[in-house]
């Protein structure tokens, strides 16, 4: 996963940024002794504005980067989303454009461990604006949507074609708000599951999370909130 | 014979396939889950497809999944292994349908062996012994009264289930009482049929499987016997062949009624009929296993057959090409199912990652796992990580290259039960033969734990 280390900007007491951690929505103090009503009652608010306004307008923005990971500050709070494993975030070492990999000698010979080690250092190489790919969500014959051009924008969840599984057609649908870019695969050829098929690119506005961008994006996420 | 054989399985059996069909010069396609990319099969085999998620339903269970990865990637046939879709008669129907053939027995087959009860009966009808059991059980008041017919203490037994599981003992009607309804729920959720039936608890029993292979042509051999005592919690643990618990003449008798009696039942490809012996020493049908098994490597040491190349040419449609007397088993052969599990923590499975592995060598010295150095353990699967077996000219020998070997062997970074096989190895109650299936839940594992741990 990317993990570039960005906190974005702490003083504003709100802030956004990728970082490297664990999925959770972590508490903020923890009343000691007898419970405190009053504190009960900002932790219990504190949770509904989390759960009702920061976690979606989080989710949105999660699904909108390639970022892996987002976390929030907001106050004594704190919540962080991780993307989880899935194909859109196959190893950067897996194959592309085909359907079953011919032998790799020396994958296996080069010791799982230490391929596995340069693998997430290539993960974690990678810029947090990684392109997004639309993936095989079976294995079968690949079929795009007829009028399926590059610059076309798309939203999230869009049918971009469908891949034949034995004669039922499963949807091959966009992971995210964006525009197509370059397909990785031909109308009528084999696929596996999770394979790349289409990239899409995202809007500009979307793209980028650099130091100075950061309390803008933040600002305009949970303003969005 | 076939062009190309698509595999859909994985750890070491997904390898011991992939081995088969490079010595019969057939390709082979490794079908894959997400979880198992990094896999020694999914990484030595000439191509590879990935078929689904870690879950298994949407991948090694997923029929479509399996079946449109042997269509695209051109293959003619698809072995299934163990568990997963290997004794699944529906499957094994789909296949066919898309023209494909699956390497086992055939659908109508499977279809046949699919119960049960359904089989001991059939069997019985063809001169095997069962143990005294019931037919399907209506209701607990029912279940009740055939309990009293057949005497506790008995077990309550899954009709879909296997290996163990779902299987309850009860020694008295208020046992069975509490237990009923708790059987059906679980055989319900864990095979998708809640039928039940009865059988009787044979105490201190002995399991011995004897293995058969049926060619088209309704000519069939055995491979002799197998014999699966040490077991906790009907799981097997260690299997050695032959048996201590049959004497030569025993030995032969059981072997040739149990192969007259599939070929007469209409069997086909390789099977495994499952029996408990009893404290006289007579045998009783329980089940017949309709796939590869597990232990089938020390069949192969003894005899020097290639098993799962022999099951391949008889799906092909070959016949068995060699006689009952070409058949000559040699020596003694003890398996070491060597699994991720903490048997200082109630068995419990373990996942990670292998940060070493060393397999052991010698004389008689075959080990048969998927495992490397940096492999990570997925989760989602059984704990199986692999299985030691060793040959040698007698039993004792057999112990002592044992021994040696499980002493060789090294997973670094899990915890595996090699102390406890050294521990059993060392124990007199199997060095004398005398080791019965209740033997390790009787006493417990702690003891020989702790043995392992000196």
């Amino acid at each position: 996963m990317p993990q570039s280390r960005n906190d974005g900007n702490a003083t504003t007491g709100r802030s956004v940024g990728p970082r490297a951690g664990t999925v959770a929505a972590a508490g903020g103090p923890v009343a000691g002794g007898r419970a405190l009503d009053s504190r009960t009652e900002r932790d219990h608010e504190a949770i509904s504005r989390l759960a009702g306004d920061v976690l979606p307008a989080l989710i949105a923005k999660l699904s909108a980067t390639g970022l892996g990971e987002i976390e929030v500050r907001d106050g004594d709070w704190k919540a962080r989303l991780r993307k989880p494993a899935g194909p859109d975030r196959v190893a950067p070492g897996a194959k592309e454009g085909h359907s079953a990999h011919g032998p790799v000698p020396g994958r296996v010979l080069a010791a799982g461990m230490a391929e596995r080690e340069r693998r997430q250092e290539q993960e974690i190489a990678e810029p947090a604006t990684r392109p997004i790919m639309a993936t095989s969500p079976a294995v079968g014959v690949y079929q795009p949507r007829k009028d399926l051009a590059a610059g076309m924008r798309v939203r999230a969840g869009d049918r971009l074609g469908t891949v034949d599984v034995l004669g039922v057609r499963e949807d091959v649908v966009a992971p995210v708000d964006g525009v197509i870019g370059v397909g990785l695969t031909e109308a009528g050829e084999a696929v596996e599951y999770g394979q790349e098929l289409i990239r899409i690119e995202l809007p500009e506005n979307a793209r980028g999370l650099d130091a100075s961008g950061s309390d803008r994006e933040a600002a305009a996420v949970l303003g969005e909130a | 014979m076939f062009s190309k054989i698509l595999i859909a399985n994985r750890g070491e059996i997904a390898l011991r396939i992939l081995r088969a069909c490079r010595t019969l010069g057939v390709g082979a396609v490794v079908a894959y889950s997400e979880a198992d990319r990094d896999s020694l099969a999914a990484q030595l085999a000439d191509e590879a497809i990935c078929i689904g998620p870690a879950d298994a339903r949407r991948s090694y269970l997923s029929a479509p999944a399996v079946i449109s990865a042997a269509v695209v990637t051109g293959c003619d046939a698809i072995h299934p292994g163990y568990g997963f879709l290997s004794e699944d008669a529906a499957f094994a129907d789909v296949v066919r349908a898309h023209g494909l053939t699956f390497i086992g027995p055939p659908a109508e087959v499977l279809e046949r062996f699919a119960s049960k009860e359904a089989t001991r009966r059939l069997f019985e009808a063809h001169g095997l012994r069962t143990v005294p059991g019931s037919t399907m059980l209506r209701d607990e008041a029912h279940a009740l009264v055939e309990a009293e017919r057949i005497g506790y203490p008995v077990l309550i037994k899954p009709s879909a289930g296997g290996g163990g599981k779902g299987m309850r003992l009860v020694r008295t009607s208020a046992e069975l009482e509490s237990a009923f309804k708790v059987s059906r729920s679980e055989a319900k959720a864990g095979f998708g049929d809640d039928s039940l039936y009865l059988e009787k608890y044979l105490e201190d029993n002995r399991h011995v499987e004897i293995q058969v292979a049926v060619d088209r042509f309704g000519r069939g051999i055995h491979m002799g016997e197998r014999d699966c005592s040490v077991q906790r919690r009907h799981q097997k643990i260690i299997e050695e062949t032959p048996s201590p618990a049959l004497n030569e003449a025993a030995r032969q008798e059981l072997c040739t009624r149990a192969v007259r009696a599939v070929v007469e039942a209409g069997y086909e490809n390789l099977g495994t009929l499952e029996f408990l012996i009893d404290a006289k020493g007579d045998a009783y049908f329980i089940e017949i296993n309709c796939r590869i098994q597990v232990e089938h490597p020390i069949t192969e040491m003894v005899t020097g057959i290639d098993m799962v190349a022999l099951q391949i040419r008889i799906a092909a449609g070959e016949p068995l090409g060699i006689g009952q007397s070409d058949v000559v088993s040699r020596g003694h052969a003890i398996e070491f199912r060597i699994v991720a599990e903490d048997p200082g923590k109630d068995f419990r499975p373990q996942a990670g990652q292998v940060l070493g592995y060393l397999s052991p060598g010698g004389v008689g010295v075959r080990m048969d796992s998927h495992l490397y150095s940096g492999y990570e353990v997925p989760s989602y699967y059984d704990s199986l990580l692999g299985k030691l077996s060793v040959w040698a000219p007698g039993r004792a020998e057999a112990i002592a290259r044992g021994d040696a070997a499980l002493r060789e062997l090294l997973v670094d970074g899990l915890t595996t039960n090699i102390d406890l096989h050294r521990a059993i190895l060392a124990n007199q109650v199997f060095i004398d033969g005398k080791v019965t299936t209740n033997l390790l839940d009787r006493v417990g594992s702690a003891p020989f734990v702790a043995a392992g741990n000196r």
